[in-house]
């Protein structure tokens, strides 16, 4: 369906839509309860490095960064895999989508609500953590780089959760999106684990093929660089951004079509 | 071009999953909308209505057939600007309060600022919500959201307005509030295509009715040339006529101790009934001519569904 919007109405659509998703969020008390909770988590894994043997700065950055990671990657699955869902469930969405706003807009809009909501749980995240860190002495500006790259990661996974979500139940949405998250962090290993052991040269063709079409989530992590204070590989941003910007691009058009014709019963 | 809203040989099918359990909704509707008046889409429950209302307004595509909404397609999603849709039983972000509510409306029409802090607290005092709009929508009544989801509808002083049973589960006074603003719609000039199944509210309003069974427009017209003007039967109540026996081409409805309501259906038996009356010492105590209804023209093409 031609939308018939110009460019600029279509923008302040996708706006007022991240807005009132951002809204819905924060005026929700499972939005506080579960940065409440994320920041206990944080603090209480923190405090865990004293019970560590070795650098408790080590300790404390790695299981805070993990911990931040995991808390916001999970957040991000579990929100986005009803961003879409729900709106239709509720039948909020007939009231926004029988005006002049295309579906695409209405997906994108939705998408850069939740990315607010996240950049603002990943914020309050890392600012626990530093407060930790700079308890012991140990104040990491890097800690601020490596949560910048966790937000590229949780732009992928929510352009993920939302795919699912525009086609199919959150049920199915979940179980895809925990599946696409766990292949990410795992596909690096693929090469190392398998090629040594292959003889035909084919064999070793097609692993590091399959490698390079499955998601690598591990091009977008530096926690592990700022844990053992190792710098980044030259290039290593610009790559990290690019990947990002190709995924999330390919799966938010593939929703944008998949959404296009579907029936809102 | 004198349509709002025209529908040609419409087919919608739901299908189930691998096409298991299809559901054949709309049958090829037909249907026309002048512009300018009221028109009330009537049929049960099931019939297709919301169906149709929601391939109109972008939310359900059909399978056949051709829409045309103030004379562009479908495919023409330009034309959403130009109408206001209150979906049925309306659902909204309960989170927001009611002039939060209309604002983000107001931004997705693209509606300027200024033009919004104008039009807002106008279409809050015409659907009598000046003075709530700071209460979130989880603290509205039934009949509120109905009156924010009207609001809501015509921010963009829309030329046609699509209401989805605009007047259910509302009480009385809800009702007729409802009643009012539609002819009041209808006074400034636009358009508005509403389904229902309270015959009663369609019968006072409706410049023009079709009525859909099971997914087929079945009659279609003018309510006047659809009801016409002929007197169908009269109910006389006769009083102090306990022994009378009523004059052949009458019927006895009721007998409640001296007073006897009969119902005759000729003019002729009437002058008779009440000649015959006189003569006996009783007393007419009224006469009611009864015209055909709105009611009755739709019970006559649900043949068992009436006895429901």
């Amino acid at each position: 369906m031609k939308s018939g919007n110009s460019g600029a109405a279509a923008f302040q659509q996708v706006l007022a839509l991240a807005s009132n998703t951002f809204k819905e969020a924060t005026r929700s008390r499972v939005f506080y309860i579960l940065l409440a909770f994320a920041v206990c988590l944080l603090m209480f894994s923190s405090a865990m490095g004293f019970l560590a043997i070795g650098s408790i700065r080590r300790v404390i950055l790695d299981m805070g960064l993990s911990t931040v990671s995991y808390f916001s990657a999970m957040t991000a699955i579990f929100v986005g895999i009803g961003l879409i869902y729900h709106e239709i469930e509720r039948k909020t969405i007939y009231n926004i989508l029988s005006k002049p706003v295309s579906r695409t807009s209405f997906l994108v809009g939705r998408y850069v609500g939740l990315m607010a909501v996240l950049l603002v749980n990943l914020a309050a995240m890392t600012v626990a953590l530093q407060i930790v860190l700079s308890v012991f002495g140990s104040f990491t500006p890097r800690v601020f780089v490596a949560a910048g790259y966790i937000y590229l990661e949780l732009l992928i996974l929510t352009a993920v959760a939302l795919f699912f979500s525009s086609v199919s139940s959150p049920v199915v949405s979940a179980l895809c999106t925990v599946a696409f998250y766990l292949i990410g962090h795992t596909s690096s290993a693929l090469p190392e684990l398998l090629v040594p052991f292959l003889s035909s040269l084919w064999a070793k063709r097609l692993v590091i093929g399959l490698y390079h079409i499955l998601p690598d989530l591990n091009l977008l992590s530096i926690n592990n660089l700022v844990v053992h204070e190792i710098p980044t590989a030259p290039g290593f941003a610009m790559r990290a951004l690019l990947y990002t910007v190709f995924t999330v691009g390919i799966l938010l058009l593939a929703a944008a079509l998949a959404f296009k014709k579907r029936d809102l019963v | 071009m004198d349509e709002a809203l025209l529908l040609k040989g419409v087919e919608k099918t739901f299908r189930g999953h691998l096409s298991i359990g299809s559901h054949h909704v709309l049958r090829g509707v037909t249907l026309t909308v002048p512009r300018g008046l009221i028109y009330g889409f009537l049929g049960p429950n099931g019939a297709g209505k919301t169906t149709t209302l929601k391939i109109v307004t972008g939310l359900l595509f059909p399978d056949a057939g051709e829409v045309s909404i103030l004379g562009q397609g479908l495919g023409d999603g330009s034309v959403r600007a130009r109408i206001g849709f209150l979906p049925e039983t309306p659902y909204f972000y309960d989170y927001l309060t009611g002039h939060e509510l209309l604002t983000f409306m107001g931004r997705l029409l693209g509606i300027p600022s200024p033009r919004l802090v104008e039009r807002i607290p106008v279409l809050l005092r015409a659907v009598g919500l000046l003075g709530k709009e700071k209460l979130q929508l989880r603290k509205y009544s039934k009949g509120m959201l109905q009156r924010i989801g009207l609001a809501q509808a015509l921010l963009n002083d829309p030329d046609l307005v699509i209401l989805d049973e605009p007047t259910s589960g509302l009480d009385p006074i809800g009702r007729r509030e409802i009643r009012d603003l539609i002819l009041e719609l209808r006074a400034q000039g636009k358009t508005v295509f509403f389904s229902s199944h309270i015959l009663a509210d369609a019968e006072m309003i409706c410049d023009q009715v079709a009525i859909l069974i099971r997914g087929k427009v079945v009659q279609e017209g003018p309510l006047e040339d659809l009801l016409g003007g002929e007197i169908q039967f009269w109910d006389v109540t006769v009083r102090g006529a306990a022994g009378m026996v009523p004059p052949p081409g009458c019927s006895v409805l009721t007998r409640l101790g001296t007073q006897v309501l009969i119902r005759v259906d000729r003019e002729e038996v009437l002058q008779d009934l009440i000649d015959r009356s006189r003569a006996e010492g009783a007393s007419v105590r009224g006469v009611v001519p009864h015209k055909i209804s709105l009611e009755d023209l739709f019970m006559s093409h649900v043949p068992g569904e009436g006895s429901r």
